[in-house]
């Protein structure tokens, strides 16, 4: 007898006599590989002529090693082949297994479905109609995190609980039940009756908003105290901070997957900053930030595509890859700075040429609460209020300089009344309504040619300074965590849009779908794209220059510069 | 005590990280010089701090209190662990943190040195040292030579991390000798390894001149060497000759150094070539003799340096041998150096002056 031949084909000789019942060793269906050697049973077998081969019964084998019985019909002198296709050997067994499953499945699921199905019909019943509901401001008060922080500026709103079905638990039970609902009945019908089910909801087209009133420096008035949100913005604010957050995540595990080399500031925490001043200016409107830029380069009009392949160094990237993460460029967008500080007077430069041109463009120069100590701060903010430029600082005050918190680096850290001269708004840089009233105000100031304003805008980052920093030797992850629970910019607008029946929250949902599905498709060309070619070591040095050789090792690879 | 788990943590997933580029450079150097041996710190008994890395051992007398240090993110100990419990030995006025300040912190190291204290100020980066420039080389630099000698800033020293570390890209891979060379006044001195990191650097603070000491930041990782625990000093303005030969003379400094050592070992096998090997160590005032005496006897001189090429320091070098050594040179001084681009990001590999480079010219000169 042979054994297995790659558990596919044996061969079996007829024996003498008496044929004895051999069993073959290990389960050629769960184990097809391995060795089978033959070995003789003590049973006799009952039929002459008929071989049961076994799998030799361990103690306590279970019954589908017994199962395997090959049976050999043979006489005398004859060799039988037997081929066992892997598909057939599984079939004896499987198949009966598999039709129990298959019933008691889909029996299962059915039952499942039609309870869905019927949930919120029966609940609607029970209850009554919901109501449009109109200015209901999230609770402010319960933003203990960034409130107990910064003491001085206090929300001056009331204290709003939830009212209608959203304080009554079962609202916590509809937002689990409708998209589960949605997506089983979409499978079955092209409009699902979530929709409809939705738009017998009656979305209000837009809310107002009560925001928190910022602190003043040098200033009369401020921004509003109530904002005005219409659901076509909400959505995109919500997608925009929600592409934001979700890109510098998947930064994040690309660098730590060293796709992306080098240095990497991430910006989750602060997406209400970008999104607030995006929403205020035009596309014609000038903005320069420092290294923290990923947000604003997306705000700015670059696809995620592009960033991420910046990162990863590739040439589908918005620099050629030859950037990377603090070298990020687009229309009216000048980067991306790794020197800190040395952004600002660039800004006030920017500021001059609009001025200059007569466009009633402004200028956003943001730096952080670190660089705010820097020199060349001081010297901007002089020279912009001496002539009056359309520029207006912005200080990202995420509380943390790398690792030295405002206290320790700063003898005022009043950011918004460094400007001195210069008047200043504290806002509240985790809600993106009061970001972008304050902006607006802000360019209309400058626009107006009054001269330059300060904005501080009070943040928060959650990750550490950068990817080589676990961001919790200088504070505890309690406060990160109170900051994520109690202030994150998306947690709140999110709340603000569904409290206030601009949106559902199904819908929200929809879009983080979209959103995740985009960060994937950037990620998997970030990753896929080729590096850029080695000639462009030398190009765009110096400016429409006919091309020279880069001088460099001698009798090496000759470099070209070309621009 | 979880603080601590985590800032070991941190540091071991920054190790973690360094780990490629200090095997590039293992692999680069051709297996590691140096013995695996412990590098023991003053403050003895810290086992953080018996790592692979090759940072200095500060060594001020206790007694005498005007010894300052002072820099961004020094107090905890810096972002590359050199001021490592500095803060807890000498206290708190002692070693302290400035504000996100270059100009600052360099002007201000300036004063205290002018009224007599020792001041080390640590430049986070030294490409970040530029807002400091002007400081540095109006300020600093012709300090004694503008008031006849009745002021200086000699006890002013400035430590900065210098040089490329594999990921650094634009703005954490310079090398700035160059620019600060053209400035009489100062000294600029770069080491190669801890030992020669410790004893220049206590060199440079107790020299009366105000020095700029720029340490090769992928170094303090890959580089491991016993070290003294008492003070040393090794002194400025004396190139080393490494390695004698009779056929090339290679000059380099910082990690460049390591280089073209593996270069002269690859020139002695596969080309039968002796090199004498020569680390310049301080770039301002720098060694003319031996690097001149050196390519007297031999003919041949190589530069080597990460800075692009124009106007790097080895243009100084090799015009200045020209001169001195003209009828002794037998083929033209060769510079093998980073290409007159930006310090690239994606590029790096490409760019940096590696020994494949360096043992080209070097077959290319010799086949003169």
């Amino acid at each position: 007898m042979t054994g297995w031949d790659n558990g596919v084909l044996f061969t079996i000789q007829k024996v003498a006599l008496p044929v004895q019942p051999l069993p073959i060793g290990p389960n050629p269906v769960l184990n097809p590989r391995a060795k089978i050697d033959l070995i003789p049973s003590a049973e006799p077998s009952a039929t002459p002529g008929l071989a049961t081969l076994e799998t030799p019964g361990a103690p306590g084998a279970s019954i589908l090693d017994t199962l395997t019985a090959v049976y050999v019909y043979s006489e005398e002198g004859a060799t039988e082949h037997f081929g066992l296709p892997r598909s057939r050997r599984a079939a004896p067994i499987l198949v009966p297994l598999l039709v129990g499953l298959g019933v008691a499945g889909s029996a299962a699921v059915g039952t499942t479905a039609l309870l869905l199905a019927s949930w919120p019909y029966f609940k609607l019943n029970f209850h009554s109609p919901i109501e449009p509901r109109g200015d209901s401001a999230p609770p402010l008060g319960s933003r203990k995190g960034l409130g107990a922080r910064f003491p001085s500026a206090q929300s001056t709103t009331g204290q709003r609980s939830p009212r209608g079905l959203c304080s009554l638990s079962g609202y916590r039970c509809l937002p689990k039940m409708l998209p589960v609902a949605s997506r089983v009945l979409r499978s079955a019908s092209p409009k699902p009756p979530g929709r409809e089910l939705l738009a017998a909801r009656n979305f209000v087209n837009e809310a107002s908003f009560d925001i928190k009133k910022c602190s003043l420096h040098r200033l009369e008035e401020g921004p509003p105290v109530q904002a005005v949100l219409t659901r076509d913005e909400g959505l995109k604010y919500y997608k925009n901070m929600q592409t934001v957050r979700r890109m510098e995540l998947k930064a994040d595990q690309l660098y730590k997957q060293k796709i992306i080399r080098g240095f990497c500031h991430l910006y989750d925490g602060q997406e209400a900053c970008c999104v607030g001043i995006e929403a205020a200016i035009n596309p014609s409107d000038h903005v320069i930030t420092a290294y923290r830029a990923h947000g604003f380069t997306y705000g700015r009009g670059l696809s995620v595509r592009a960033i991420l392949a910046e990162l990863t160094g590739r040439k589908g990237g918005c620099g050629k890859g030859k950037g990377g993460s603090m070298h990020m460029y687009a229309k009216n967008f000048y980067g991306g700075n790794g020197i800190v500080g040395a952004q600002v007077p660039v800004g006030a430069g920017v500021a001059l040429a609009c001025k200059y041109t007569g466009k009633e463009e402004v200028c956003f120069t943001l730096y952080g609460d670190g660089a705010a100590n820097q020199g060349q701060i001081f010297e901007t903010y002089n020279m912009a209020a001496l002539w009056k430029l359309p520029c207006i600082f912005v200080c990202e005050n995420n509380r943390y300089g790398m690792g030295t918190s405002v206290e320790r680096a700063a003898a005022n850290t009043n950011y918004y009344k460094r400007g001195d001269y210069i008047p200043g708004i504290r806002v509240d840089g985790m809600d993106v309504l009061c970001v972008r009233e304050a902006a607006k105000f802000a360019a209309a100031y400058s626009r107006s040619g009054k001269g330059p304003i300060l904005l501080e805008l009070q943040t928060y980052r959650y990750h550490g300074h950068s990817m080589s920093d676990p961001g919790v030797t200088y504070r505890s992850r309690q406060e990160v965590q109170e900051v994520r629970s109690k202030s994150d910019p998306i947690m709140l607008h999110k709340d603000r849009m569904v409290h206030s029946n601009l949106a559902s929250v199904e819908e929200l949902k929809e879009i983080d779908i979209e959103v995740r599905k985009e960060i994937e498709d950037a990620a998997q060309f970030a990753t896929s794209d080729p590096e850029p070619p080695l000639d462009e070591l030398g190009h765009h040095i110096y400016c429409s220059h006919p091309p020279f050789d880069i001088r460099g090792v001698n009798q090496c690879i000759k470099h070209k510069s070309v621009s | 005590m979880a603080a601590a788990v985590v800032a070991s943590t941190a540091r071991w997933v920054r190790v973690r990280a360094g780990v490629v580029e200090a095997a590039r450079l293992r692999c680069q150097l051709g297996g590691s010089r140096f013995g695996r041996l412990f590098l023991l710190p003053s403050a003895a008994g810290d086992v953080a701090q018996r790592r692979h890395v090759a940072h200095f051992t500060f060594h001020p007398d206790p007694e005498n209190r005007k010894y300052v240090i002072f820099g961004e993110d020094v107090a905890f100990g810096g972002v590359f662990r050199c001021t490592v419990g500095l803060r807890d030995k000498y206290g708190k006025d002692r070693v302290f943190n400035t504000p996100l300040c270059e100009q600052g912190i360099v002007g201000f190291g300036i004063g205290v040195a002018v009224n007599g204290a020792t001041a080390i100020a640590e430049i986070q980066f030294a490409d970040y040292i530029f807002p400091a420039f002007d400081q540095i080389v109006n300020e600093a630099a012709k300090y004694r030579y503008r008031s006849g000698d009745l002021f200086n800033c000699g006890g002013l020293t400035i430590r900065a991390p210098w040089g490329c570390v594999g990921h650094g890209a634009l703005y954490h891979s310079q090398c700035p000798e160059a620019f600060f060379a053209h400035c009489p006044g100062i000294k600029i001195v770069v080491p190669r390894s801890p030992f020669q990191a410790k004893g220049l650097l206590l060199s440079c603070i107790e020299d009366k001149n105000p020095c700029i000491f720029f340490e090769p930041k992928i170094l303090y990782r890959a580089a491991v060497e016993q070290v003294p625990v008492e003070p040393y000093y090794i002194p400025l303005s004396q190139a080393e000759v490494l390695q004698e030969g009779s056929d090339v003379t290679l000059v380099a400094w910082g990690t460049q150094v390591h280089v073209i050592r593996e270069v002269a070992s690859m020139a002695r096998e596969k080309l039968g070539v002796s090199c004498e090997v020569i680390d310049l160590k301080t770039i301002l005032p720098w060694d003319i003799d031996t690097v001149c005496k050196s390519v007297a006897k031999t003919g041949r001189l190589m530069i080597s340096h990460e800075a692009p090429l124009t106007g790097g320091f080895a243009s100084e070098i090799s015009s200045t041998v020209q001169e001195e050594c003209f009828l002794n040179l037998e083929a033209p001084i060769s510079r093998v150096c980073g290409y007159d681009t930006p310090f690239p990001h994606i590029f790096e590999t490409f760019y940096i002056p590696d020994k494949w480079k360096c043992y080209d010219a070097l077959r290319k000169m010799i086949n003169y």
